[in-house]
């Protein structure tokens, strides 16, 4: 058995041990939102935040998330509310087939919290660890520096 | 077909060393993962019980005292990077630190990881030799120190054995010297590994003459390789001097390549990595004397 809190919600699991976080999000939980791509930790899809901080789930053992506050795209907001860094990307285009966005947004929301007001090289290194195959880097580089004025208006 | 495994996370050392003992070469230490995963979805590693030592509290964090830096094994690369202010050796491993894999793996991935997965290549390594570490391990028999070169025996293998796990590194402090250290990579792009990388550690009296010297050298052998007669060639040698054109700097140049035993490879030919050895040790040299002057 394995307890997860994901997106502020406890869930105990009756799983076998020998699974990746990003499997489970994925599989058990219906959360797909988590995007598996690489699956060696290089790709960025799988992102997801763990204590606030981002982490690759496709290399996190689901045992490894037990007692952690775990979030992911689906935790951040809803088409009715989106969080302000989602609106961002919609606002900025930051995507084109969208595969790597959650990821990307949520690399961003971990990065804001700290840098609340980054240059463009600052983030361009944040979002070093997220691929995005469609190239859309500029858009959005510029998307999360809307996210960031977006923030500091809230703050 | 990857193995299925039990999952267990000791509370301490100890513990974790008898579960070890228990169960001999079916169970196996598992920190960040980041190594781990891959190599269990590859089935090199096949292990029926994945003991997680990530959350043994004393195997985390950093402390600094007069006489030495210690770095938990567990400590994780993000923390690391975070330490930066706080000495500057730490302000030479953070830099190292951004420079390996991607900010969200660097959360969950560990010092003491990356320096059991034993890759050749691997860029906290040789900055460790350099600084004179040694590495602390913890075994059923009680403790031993190894010194850091001494901990790699080749390709991804250690000198643990017997159920020993990776404690903690040890960096020697001098109260009365000023140390500083450096590190140099070629790469190709980010999220790479070095083609060849150098690592230098100096220490200087008051009067600002070399006192202590590492020359740590990675990919070009199957473990890290220390330039000891290329490090005694600079002692007792002024600071100032490092940045200049000396004889002494291109013996040790000379020396550093002659040590290197590169091999071909798709990457890269074995000539330009003993060719780029010299380089990198130059610059690593040339930016150790550029931090003393500040």
């Amino acid at each position: 058995m394995v307890n997860l809190h994901v997106n502020s919600r406890n869930v105990d699991l009756d799983i076998k041990p020998h699974r990746t976080l990003a499997d489970v999000l994925r599989t058990e939980m219906g959360l797909i939102g988590v995007r598996v791509s690489c699956s060696e930790g290089e790709c960025g899809s799988c992102t997801v935040l763990v204590d606030g901080r981002p982490c690759t789930s496709c290399l996190m053992l689901v045992n490894q998330g037990e007692g952690k506050s775990i979030v992911t795209i689906e935790g951040i907001g809803t088409p009715d509310d989106l969080d302000p860094v989602q609106e961002a990307f919609i606002e900025e285009q930051g995507f084109q087939c969208a595969f790597c966005t959650p990821g990307f947004i949520l690399t961003a929301k971990a990065f804001l919290a700290e840098n609340p007001n980054p240059t463009h090289d600052e983030v361009s290194v944040a979002m070093s660890g997220n691929i995005c195959r469609c190239g859309a880097y500029p858009y959005i580089v510029r998307s999360v520096m809307r996210a960031a004025a977006k923030l500091r208006e809230f703050a | 077909m990857r193995s299925e495994f039990q999952y267990r996370r000791p509370a301490s050392i100890d513990e974790a060393v008898a579960m070890k003992a228990d169960l001999g070469t079916t169970a196996m230490y598992w920190a960040g993962g980041t190594d781990m995963v891959l190599h269990w979805m590859r089935s090199i590693h096949s292990p029926e019980l994945c003991i997680d030592i990530t959350r043994i509290e004393g195997l985390r964090g950093i402390e600094i005292d007069r006489d030495s830096i210690r770095i938990g094994a567990m400590t994780s690369l993000d923390e690391l990077d975070r330490s930066a202010d706080r000495h500057c050796l730490l302000n030479t491993l953070s830099d190292i630190t951004k420079l390996m894999c991607t900010p969200q793996t660097r959360t969950i991935a560990t010092v003491g990881g990356n320096l059991c997965n034993a890759s050749p290549a691997a860029d906290l390594s040789p900055a460790f030799v350099a600084m004179n570490a040694d590495a602390v391990l913890a075994g059923p028999e009680g403790r031993r120190r190894v010194r850091m070169e001494d901990f790699f025996l080749g390709v991804n293998k250690t000198s643990l054995s017997g159920g020993e796990l990776l404690e903690e590194i040890r960096i020697p402090l001098n109260p009365d010297l000023k140390v500083v250290a450096s590190y140099r990579r070629i790469d190709r792009t980010v999220v790479d590994i070095a083609l060849v990388n150098a690592s230098s550690c100096i220490s200087v009296d008051s009067d600002g003459v070399i006192n202590g010297c590492g020359i740590a050298l990675g990919a070009v052998a199957p473990v890290i390789l220390r330039v000891s007669d290329a490090e005694t060639l600079l002692l007792g040698l002024s600071v100032r001097e490092l940045g200049r054109d000396r004889e002494e700097l291109q013996k040790v140049e000379e020396l550093s390549a002659i040590a290197a035993k590169p091999i071909s490879d798709v990457r890269a030919s074995a000539e330009y990595r003993r060719q780029m050895v010299k380089v990198m040790v130059r610059r690593t040299l040339q930016d150790c004397a550029i931090q003393l002057k500040a």
